[in-house]
């Protein structure tokens, strides 16, 4: 049967439809939840039969996702990945996908690798909460300092508008090297 | 509780389609300013709060849908009639194109909101709670968004000034509309579903907004207009909202069976 590793694996090579990042390093794969069926049940609608996929149906895979935004308007194409790509896995009958806001997604819920991803395309991510950004021999709180900019590392950077390309996203402008540069937008 | 007595159903579809419809006709409202917004940066600002907005409105509609038992959320959003919707007259309102009219209406209706979001949010139904709290986190942005405005023109040029003060006054006649009681709003109460402030959310908003506008160098009247006929809760729209109706629901009334 069917793990919950390797649907994990294939979850990690799903990427979020408006971030340079998988959607498990963006953290909003919750919980996977894999039932036994005990036998192959071939009666059910919407399975496959057996002699079509030529492994006989044996589990059922539950996934939570927790949305960065309520009603995120990447959430449709995210879905229809994830059970496209998970249904396909031998032994799997069907995919159920719940979209759950508790816990709530947080910026802390991306992984190293997904922040470095993103700081690679200029995208900067707020700094886990207790982690203080160290600047010119001064700690400050992420809340009172804005990003460091992606481009030339300098904290000399000023918030553009709070408002970015997609919902999750701000503007912020470098006053350093002049760029622009996006930051993700926490919630508290 | 962790389930909903059948008995409050009703009346909590009642007060969740006021909030969704609210959003949705503020949202379409919003989305009129997409390619005209003031400058660049708010362009997209309010284009993406115009989303927000219109995505709140959705989820509460599934809500609705899912737990509430009520229609399909296409259905909720655009197949009832005029007198079936529960908005209030204020974000029926038009701005012509006058970013001071749009600011200040936005102003209100994101504080207002935020009060109202606040309640359900504490509400005893845990399911309700925690969808209620998302969207606070996210119409505290909007907030901050409007304010800004508003000290930023009040405190501007004096044309900013006066326009400003000017859409004040316009508006303030119709924010009575969105403190009408919903039906069935006093069920609510007692169990926590919506539970009751320590005062009237009027007097929250009041105080929020004084205190602004008061930063802002602008001023409001020192109370709120009560609604006193049936308004927007209770399905008696403004004279341009069946105008306004039918634009928003053109495309869905072509072929209301199609699949998107």
């Amino acid at each position: 049967m069917v793990t919950e590793a390797e649907i994990l694996d294939v979850l990690r090579t799903i990427p979020d439809p408006e971030l340079p990042i998988g959607i498990v390093d963006l953290g909003i794969v919750h919980n996977i939840d894999v039932a036994d069926r005990g036998s192959p049940n071939p009666g059910v609608p919407g399975v496959r039969m057996p002699e079509q996929t030529g492994v006989p149906v044996e589990c059922d895979v539950s996934i939570e996702i927790l949305p960065t935004f309520v009603g995120c308007p990447a959430l449709r194409v995210i879905e229809e990945q994830v059970a496209s790509k998970v249904g396909q896995l031998a032994g799997v009958g069907s995919v159920r996908i719940g979209i759950v806001y508790d816990p709530p997604w947080s910026v802390e819920r991306i992984s190293p690798a997904g922040r470095q991803a993103l700081a690679e395309l200029g995208v900067t991510v707020p700094l886990p909460s207790g982690e203080r950004l160290v600047s010119l021999g001064v700690q400050r709180r992420d809340a009172a300092t804005p990003a460091a900019c992606p481009f030339c590392g300098s904290t000399q950077t000023e918030l553009e508008s709070a408002f970015g390309p997609t919902r999750c996203k701000m503007i912020y402008y470098c006053s350093a090297c002049g760029n622009p540069f996006e930051h993700l937008r926490r919630l508290t | 509780m962790t389930t909903i007595p059948e008995s409050l159903k009703a009346p909590l579809t009642e007060l969740l389609l006021s909030t969704a419809d609210d959003k949705f006709l503020l949202g379409h409202r919003n989305a009129d300013w997409t390619g005209l917004g003031p400058i660049l940066e708010e362009d997209i600002a309010f284009s993406s709060i115009a989303q927000d907005e219109i995505a709140h409105a959705e989820v509460l509609y599934q809500f609705i849908h899912t737990q509430l038992g009520g229609a399909k959320p296409d259905d909720l959003a655009y197949g009832r009639e005029p007198r079936e919707y529960r908005c209030a007259a204020l974000v029926e309102l038009g701005d012509e194109f006058d970013w001071s009219r749009a600011i200040v209406r936005q102003f209100f209706c994101d504080h207002f909101d935020a009060v109202r979001l606040g309640r359900l949010a504490a509400s005893s139904w845990p399911t309700l709670a925690v969808l209620a709290g998302r969207l606070l986190a996210e119409e505290r942005a909007h907030v901050q968004h409007a304010d800004t405005w508003i000290v930023r023109l009040g405190r501007g040029t004096p044309e900013s000034h006066d326009r400003m003060q000017r859409a004040i006054d316009a508006l303030w006649p119709d924010t009575g509309s969105l403190f009408e009681a919903v039906w069935g709003e006093g069920l609510l109460e007692p169990s926590g579903v919506y539970p009751r402030g320590d005062e009237r959310m009027s007097v929250t908003w009041h105080r929020s907004i004084a205190e602004r506008a008061g930063e802002a160098g602008l001023t409001v009247p020192a109370s709120v207009p009560k609604q006193k006929q049936p308004g927007g809760r209770a399905g008696q729209h403004t004279p341009q909202f069946e105008e306004l109706l039918a634009e928003l629901c053109e495309v869905y009334r072509v072929e209301p069976k199609a699949a998107w």
